[in-house]
């Protein structure tokens, strides 16, 4: 098994309601996957599956080969897997610098070395700063590092989102929605920034979105669930043309 | 590139002059509450004063790490304040201990009993955190009644204070807790600006996105916890050794929760200056209004509502407003020119 993100039968169910039955899809390395579905679908909950604030019922997940259903929410950034959320979810009283460093926490030394200021946590300090500027510099937001990030625009906050999860290194980003609430203009920008982050930075992405001409033209292939099931999978012409994606989307009669 | 460069090093030159700026005041400030005994007119009673001011103060500034920094609100300090006042007076009165090892010792019981807490309140958050934590406050002051180590309301009577084997008195103490304030406020310091003060702001800020990006929550609430309540508990020794005297009257009063709360949010609680001007203000408003103590709560109130709604980062924030304006004037001014120059 070569996926670098693969789940394996995950069940999920809220009191009566199942809202992940037996989900199973493979992410395969340095892709751009779409996992599509309707309102209701399961996605979200699938994705806090992924991001471990979730406990499965059944099945496993599998990153790199490593079971992680176990692993606590603040470990899972250690293998190597980052995410974004659905609303904004950035420290608001926070500048964008600030912000971008708290990606990069994992890369942090010692916390009681730090809060003497011993050489060592300086110099990491100082590379993770200079990281970070760098960072800023390539997703456009150096010129916001010393403002709080609840003063920017929506467009740019999500580009914040995006480098606080670049700033730990990650191998794969979880993308929740990235372009929910954005006009056609961020939608673009957005759209631009998702494809450099796959290719100069070469990570894995995997990314939950409603907004179809997004899914259709960024995602190398796609995975389909509805009411918790698998649905479909293929490329973004094979879903575009599968009848049983069309009949979920738009009704029997369509 | 090279007009790139300048830019760069000007502002950052400018930041550093900034940050020299901000050394220089509270040195200064230091400086001033260092020599202010000496003054001609100047009474032995006042340095008293400026001990229980300073005491606030620090009290103050624990809280703010827990429900500033870390956003959890906290209406128990209290407790932690008895815990400190507790630990440094038995050993004070069974084993003669020194001030300066009362103070450590008292710190860290309470850090001890913070951590506990931290760890029985993990799920806690918003109002109910704070009903949680005055919970704590009326437990502490039920055992100090009611448990005879503690004698009571009778209450423990210190010895004379110590420091480094010199017995101190009124002027004594407030040098002691002049260099108090002065170590915590640098530890403070050290904590916000690193890693780990940022943790606790994601904490605050956006609980799920901290702990993707590996902040343990943990881990960090329970250190909050700690930290925050070692500051408190060292507050509660000077507290216990001002007076000489410590007793359940006094500590199970909730009071003392209520009022370091209150320094803490009408000061700034996010603010390092913050705890500084509420612990000012909560101390002196009951000394000017002596004879009319009532009148003194009432003010106390209406200021902390007239705080909330006017200015919610607290009053440190409204007087750095101006400077942080000038500041931001210079570096706009400094990138501007050096793009001007770089051009021809």
């Amino acid at each position: 098994m070569s996926a670098h993100l693969h789940c394996e039968n995950v069940t999920v169910s809220f009191g009566g309601v199942v809202a992940c039955n037996k989900i199973s899809l493979d992410v395969e390395e340095g892709k751009v996957i779409g996992l599509i579905g309707p309102n209701g679908a399961g996605k979200t909950t699938l994705f806090n599956v992924l991001s471990r604030f979730q406990n499965v019922d059944e099945g496993e997940v599998y990153l790199r080969g490593k079971p992680i259903t176990g692993l606590k929410a603040h470990q899972i950034i250690g293998l190597g897997m980052a995410r974004t959320f659905q609303n904004i979810n950035l420290f608001n009283e926070l500048t964008t610098l600030d912000n971008i460093l708290i990606g990069a926490h994992r890369l942090l030394g010692n916390p009681f070395a730090d809060i003497l200021a011993l050489p060592s946590a300086r110099r990491i300090e100082a590379k993770l700063r200079d990281r970070a500027v760098e960072l800023a510099h390539s997703l456009r937001l150096q010129d916001e590092l010393d403002n709080l990030v609840k003063n920017l625009p929506y467009g740019m906050q999500k580009r914040v989102e995006l480098a606080r999860a670049l700033a730990a290194e990650p191998e794969i980003i979880l993308l929740d929605e990235p372009v929910a609430g954005c006009n056609d203009e961020e939608t673009t920008e957005l759209k631009a920034t998702i494809k450099q982050v796959n290719q100069e930075f070469g990570i894995t992405i995997l990314l939950v979105e409603h907004d179809m001409s997004m899914v259709m033209t960024v995602c190398d292939y796609i995975h389909v669930i509805n009411f918790g099931a698998n649905l479909a999978e293929g490329t973004p012409a094979d879903i575009q043309s599968n009848p049983n994606v069309i009949k979920a989307y738009l009704g029997e009669d369509y | 590139m090279a007009g790139q460069n300048t830019i760069k090093s000007r502002v950052d030159q400018l930041k550093a002059k900034f940050q020299r700026q901000n050394w220089l005041f509270a040195v200064a400030l230091f400086l001033a509450a260092a020599v202010f005994p000496i003054f001609p007119g100047v009474e032995g009673w006042m340095a008293s004063q400026a001990s229980l001011i300073i005491l606030y103060i620090i009290a103050a500034q624990g809280v703010s790490i827990l429900t500033g920094y870390t956003g959890l609100v906290t209406v128990g300090h209290g407790g932690f304040l008895a815990i400190g006042a507790y630990t440094s007076a038995l050993l004070a009165k069974y084993y003669a201990v020194d001030l300066v090892i009362g103070l450590i010792a008292g710190g860290l019981m309470s850090a001890l009993i913070g951590f506990l807490l931290g760890l029985i309140f993990l799920r806690l958050s918003g109002a109910f955190m704070a009903i949680g934590t005055l919970g704590f406050a009326f437990f502490v002051g039920t055992v100090a009644n009611n448990v005879p180590l503690f004698e009571g309301r009778e209450g423990i009577f210190l010895p004379p204070n110590r420091v480094l084997g010199i017995e101190i008195e009124d002027l004594g103490f407030y040098y002691v807790s002049l260099v108090t304030i002065g170590l915590i406020t640098l530890f403070i310091y050290g904590v916000i600006r690193s890693g780990v003060g940022r943790a606790f702001m994601a904490l605050r800020d956006a609980e799920r996105a901290a702990e993707s990006a590996g902040v343990n929550r943990v881990f960090y609430r329970t250190l909050a916890f700690s930290i925050s309540a070692f500051i408190t508990g060292v507050a509660g020794v000077l507290n216990g050794h001002i007076v000489n005297y410590v007793s359940a009257e006094v500590y199970a009063d909730i009071w003392y929760s209520v009022d370091f709360l209150v320094a803490t949010v009408v000061g700034g609680s996010a603010v390092l200056l913050g705890p500084f001007i509420g612990g000012v203000f909560v101390v002196m408003v009951p000394f000017f209004f002596e004879t009319l103590a009532d009148f003194a709560f009432i003010l106390k109130g209406v200021v902390l509502i007239a705080v909330l709604l006017l200015a919610p980062a607290g009053i440190a924030d409204v007087l750095a407003r101006p400077f942080r304006a000038l500041r931001r004037h210079q570096l706009e001014q400094a990138e501007t020119s050096s793009t001007d120059e770089a051009k021809p």
